[in-house]
């Protein structure tokens, strides 16, 4: 019976604190409890905008982040706590953080982070497409093309197109056995070989397996033996 | 029951009638019962390069659509009773045929013959769906040029999506270096590329050419270069293993391709 009544207790009780705010070095954070229903939340926010004029009132504009610890949002639950933020005019939403993602958002990232291997030679009008980071067993041939938007790692000849970093990584690579490319692309740099009569005069483009980057502050494609890759990514 | 071939290229202009009209002869040689089927509607010459085209009263498509049986319209060789020759119709586009029905045509062939050589249009379009529909086994023709080569690459990509085994390359117009100073692909080079299985190579011969305007295929004439190329293409697809070029050729220039290919043999 106790037990019921501290239950009640809780419910109707005064003090909630479900959200609480905390100053940190990099701005606020608003800490939202992950146990209570979304509706209470957004009552004690709104009463915590209305009242506490000190950290939600019109003063120097202050960058905060939204805690929701172990309760997932969604896109639309992230528009009503922003729609509600809105009224605290000296605040702006710098992030949303949770502890917790969707399965999707987690397969994605899993994606994003893992190495894919396609065994394959890629020929002429066939481009082969991977979120992440690539491992192609076999060439690419001209007019062919491997895109990733992590790195590039061909295990064989690149004469056609390869093209790393396709979401905007800077960052990305493409490495070859065999660096014999028409075109490479990094993030928005563009490399294109030099034409045919001069490569044939030439020889070969490199005589060891290179990795392709983006060399700062020129922001121009670059080649370095891929046995130096070990420095660059450390960088 | 026999198997079909599809000949194929991607470029035009590259040899593939006269891979088709050879090959199909060299086989007949050996005695071998033998169709060629010109799929190339609208653009039809395998008939002229047989030397056969004033014989002609049915065709392909006049088949497919049932207006005369297959036999009917089949075209006997001059030289050899065992080679026959289904033509294309010349009047008529492209999509006057699908795909199913040039595979009833090959399946109601098949039990008659060893081989059935289709001769495959330029492109990719079509035209190549309907050669390759009734394939079993497919050979690429290119040339050592560039743009062949890519797009020989391109119609590798498209075979090996198809219900068919391996593709097998045939390399046509080669020539020796010493005449072309490095202005075309080394045969090497073209081969490592298209990373498939080397079926032969033809030389570069005027004689080809005349011989097509004769309307006599070169694989007749024992004498010419290019006649025993075909000629081991064919003993290749009847299982032999013939060396890429025998010995008793020209020296010079055979014993040079011998040594390039003699690296990847
Ligand atoms: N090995 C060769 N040497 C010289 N000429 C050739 C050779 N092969 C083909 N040709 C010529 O090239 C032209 C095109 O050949 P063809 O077989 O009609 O090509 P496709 O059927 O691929 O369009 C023809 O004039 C033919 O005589
Ligand atoms: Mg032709």
């Amino acid at each position: 019976m106790a037990y019921v009544s501290e239950v009640k207790q809780m419910k109707t009780g005064p003090s909630k604190n479900r959200v609480t705010i905390k100053g940190t070095k990099e701005g606020l954070t608003i800490i939202m409890d992950d146990q209570c229903s979304f509706e209470d939340l957004k009552e004690e926010l709104r009463e915590k905008i209305a009242k506490d004029k000190q950290v939600f009132g019109n003063g120097p504009e202050v960058e905060v982040t939204v805690d929701t610890g172990y309760r997932y949002i969604g896109e639309h639950q992230k528009e009503v706590l922003s729609g509600l933020l809105k009224d605290a005019e000296s605040i702006r939403i710098k992030e949303f953080r949770s502890e917790v993602i969707s399965r999707e958002e987690a397969k994605r990232q899993r994606e994003e982070e893992g190495l894919t291997p396609v065994t394959q030679i890629i020929r002429s009008g066939q481009v082969v497409s991977v979120r992440g980071d690539v491992l192609l067993l076999g060439d690419v041939n001209p007019g062919g093309a491997v895109e990733a938007t992590g790195n590039v790692y061909i295990l064989g000849t690149l004469k056609g197109t390869a093209r790393a970093g396709v979401e905007g990584d800077l960052e990305a690579v493409v490495c070859a056995s065999v660096m014999e490319p028409n075109q490479i692309s990094i993030s928005d740099v563009m490399f294109y070989a030099p034409d045919r009569y001069e490569k044939k005069q030439s020889g070969p483009l490199f005589g060891e397996p290179v990795f392709a980057y983006i060399a700062t502050p020129e922001k121009e494609i670059s080649f370095e033996k891929t046995r130096l890759l070990t420095q660059f990514q450390k960088q | 029951m026999g198997e079909a071939i599809v000949i194929t290229s991607g470029k035009g202009g590259v040899g593939k009638t006269t891979t088709s009209a050879n090959i199909g002869t060299a086989l007949a040689l050996q005695g071998k019962h033998i169709c060629l089927i010109d799929t190339d509607i609208g653009l039809r010459n395998l008939d002229v390069v047989m030397g056969l085209e004033n014989r002609i009263i049915y065709d392909l498509v006049d088949a497919a659509e049932g207006r005369c049986r297959v036999q009917q319209a089949l075209i006997k060789d001059k030289r050899f009773d065992c080679l026959h020759l289904l033509p294309a119709a010349q009047t008529k586009d492209k999509s006057a045929l699908q795909p199913e029905q040039m595979k009833q045509v090959v399946e109601e062939l098949k039990p008659d013959y060893d081989y059935i050589i289709i001769d495959c249009p330029a492109g990719i379009e079509q035209g190549y769906k309907n050669a390759v529909s009734g394939a079993d086994q497919a050979v690429v023709v290119t040339t050592p040029d560039t743009s062949a080569v890519r797009d020989a690459d391109r119609i590798i990509g498209l075979l090996e999506q198809e219900d068919l085994a391996a593709p097998k390359l045939i390399i046509n117009r080669v020539r020796s270096h010493l005449s072309t100073q490095g202005d075309t692909l080394d045969v090497d080079d073209v081969v490592s590329t298209l990373a498939i299985d080397l079926l032969g190579m033809i030389v570069d011969d005027e004689e080809v050419l005349k011989a097509a305007h004769q309307g006599e295929p070169i694989a007749m004439n024992p004498n010419s270069r290019a006649s025993i190329g075909y000629r081991n293409i064919a003993r290749r697809i009847l299982g032999e293993s013939v060396p890429l070029m025998s010995i008793d050729e020209k020296k010079g220039f055979f014993a040079r391709l011998k040594s390039m290919l003699g690296l990847r043999a």
